[in-house]
């Protein structure tokens, strides 16, 4: 899974590092829906602030770019479809394809949105602390009635830890069976079913050893409470956020 | 003093196999005991009476006094236990917070609980890895940050079910090293294995067990000709200096 580590917590001491998650966690809200109604003049704006925050955090831009290629191949997908199938000014023709003006102005706007949604995403995850993710999960539940926030956050932190595991033993088992000769048989269901049973079997395996070891370290829903606190920094820094997002969609 | 007591512990599972038979041992503070046997031979069902992830058909095991079953989360803080598979029994998502997951459940106060983490994390040589994913770090320190994650809730006892399994040579020594460190800071530890190339030359004890019976219960070196008969081979003499020299240096 060496393609997902950009998508994991880069430890430093910047600003964006030491901002309380809870308000981190509505910037990434607020200026993906603001950017998702943005011009191109703003859109322009909103990268360079991105740009800036993404190099004071520390992340240099060349790793980033490479891990996102499959972003990109989204992405020309995304404006390829948009060109084409956007009615105006033909632009290119050939035979019965046209590509309109328009299209190709809209497939950049939207590919570009996107792009953002997920650099901000990016900057969210590299520079907060997964238990930090945890804590502010737990926050925004508690006044929910009905929902167990404890259980959940330890749930959703569970499943981010086991997912790598599990897709590991996926891989295994996947190449146990190929080589045994699996790929000879040709029906789809018969190869799913002998991939998943076995999968199954080994990740309810892991489950209950998971479980027996956080009874034997005292795991209960009883727990210290995670440590959030927002101070002066915090509420500029919202200040800010919201001067941005009225810019965008103004401009 | 007495830190363990086990009276005629039985253990029956809810298939009927008998997982152990009337068991009597006695553990000392400070004491280093191996547990022997071959698969099956009830090593584990043992390891988790100590702790109540288990509770004895019959019998009793007390804890400096107190039964296991009285006071489950004492029983618990008390054993620290590390099991066989390392893998899944790592549930944080950092290195840190891998080993603050016991303090936290002790419902310490955040500085308490930085304190134990950093204090942990120092002793097993894990400090400079704290923020990296535990799934970046190799066999041996895998096994370390499993005994930090225990060490942080200051447990009297250290038990290890087969704690070089799935060991390289360096891991290995890595993970003895550890052990014997701790020994020597004055804990308690107790090791099941099956085989005792690595531990048998540093325990004050050796128990062999077989079908859930203790049959042996003494001096390391007056059982290692019994060995053959409980399905574990007997350690090379030759290999054993020699690596004993190699791991103390
Ligand atoms: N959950 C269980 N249900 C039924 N039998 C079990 C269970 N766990 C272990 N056993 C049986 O108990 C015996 C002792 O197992 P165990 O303590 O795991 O041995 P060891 O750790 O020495 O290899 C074995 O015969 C095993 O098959
Ligand atoms: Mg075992």
């Amino acid at each position: 899974m060496a393609e997902l580590t950009v998508f994991g917590f880069k430890p430093g001491k910047s600003v964006i590092h030491r901002l309380d998650v809870r308000f981190k966690l509505i910037f990434l809200i607020v200026i993906s829906l603001a950017s998702l109604k943005a011009s191109g003049m703003s859109l322009f704006l909103l990268t360079l602030v991105l740009v800036a925050v993404l190099s004071h955090a520390g992340l240099s831009l060349k790793p980033v770019m490479r891990a996102l290629g499959y972003v990109f191949v989204l992405l020309f997908f995304i404006f390829v479809a948009r060109a084409l199938s956007t009615p105006g000014d033909p632009f290119i023709e050939f035979k019965f394809v046209s590509v309109s003006r328009e299209g190709i102005q809209q497939g950049a706007l939207v590919c570009w949105r996107f792009f953002i949604v997920v650099m901000i995403g990016l900057c969210f995850v590299s520079t907060t602390r997964p238990a930090e993710i945890k804590a502010a999960t737990e926050w925004f539940l508690n006044p929910i009635p009905f929902i167990p926030e404890k259980r959940v956050a330890t749930m959703m932190s569970l499943i981010m830890r086991f997912i790598p595991v599990i897709l590991n033993q996926a891989r295994e088992t996947a190449d146990a069976q190929r080589a045994r000769g699996v790929e000879n048989r040709k029906n789809p269901v018969y190869r799913l079913k002998k991939l998943g049973i076995p999968l199954m079997r080994r990740t309810f395996e892991t489950a209950e050893k998971i479980a027996v070891a956080m009874e034997a370290r005292c795991y209960s829903e009883n727990r210290s409470d995670p440590e959030l606190s927002a101070n002066k920094r915090d509420w500029l820094a919202l200040f800010m956020v919201i001067c941005l997002c009225v810019f965008i969609l103004v401009m | 003093m007495k830190i363990i007591e086990i009276e005629d512990l039985s253990h029956r599972f809810s298939d009927g196999t008998i997982g152990l038979d009337s068991i009597n041992l006695t553990i000392r503070e400070g004491e280093f005991v191996v547990v022997g046997g071959q698969n099956g031979s009830g090593k584990t069902t043992l390891l988790r009476h100590l702790n109540g992830l288990l509770l004895p058909s019959a019998g009793i095991v007390r804890l400096a006094g107190i039964p296991v079953f009285k006071d489950l989360p004492r029983a618990r803080q008390m054993v620290g236990m590390v099991f066989q598979d390392t893998d899944s029994q790592i549930v944080g998502e950092t290195v840190y917070d891998e080993v603050a997951f016991g303090p936290e459940n002790l419902c310490l106060k955040p500085n308490d609980i930085k304190r134990r983490v950093s204090g942990a994390l120092k002793l097993v040589g894990l400090t400079h890895l704290a923020n990296q994913r535990p799934n970046v770090l190799s066999g041996g320190e895998k096994r370390r940050l499993v005994i930090a994650g225990i060490l942080a809730m200051e447990p009297r006892i250290l038990a290890f079910d087969e704690p070089f399994s799935n060991l390289d040579y360096p891991g290995t020594i890595q993970v003895l090293k550890q052990i014997l460190t701790l020994h020597r800071g004055g804990q308690t530890i107790l090791i099941a294995v099956h085989n005792l190339q690595e531990v048998i030359a540093f325990a004050d004890r050796l128990v062999l067990m077989k079908k859930g019976k203790v049959l042996r219960n003494g001096n390391p070196y007056e059982l290692i000709e019994e060995l053959e008969g409980f399905g574990i081979r007997e350690p090379c003499p030759i290999r054993l200096e020699m690596e004993i020299q190699s791991w103390l240096s």
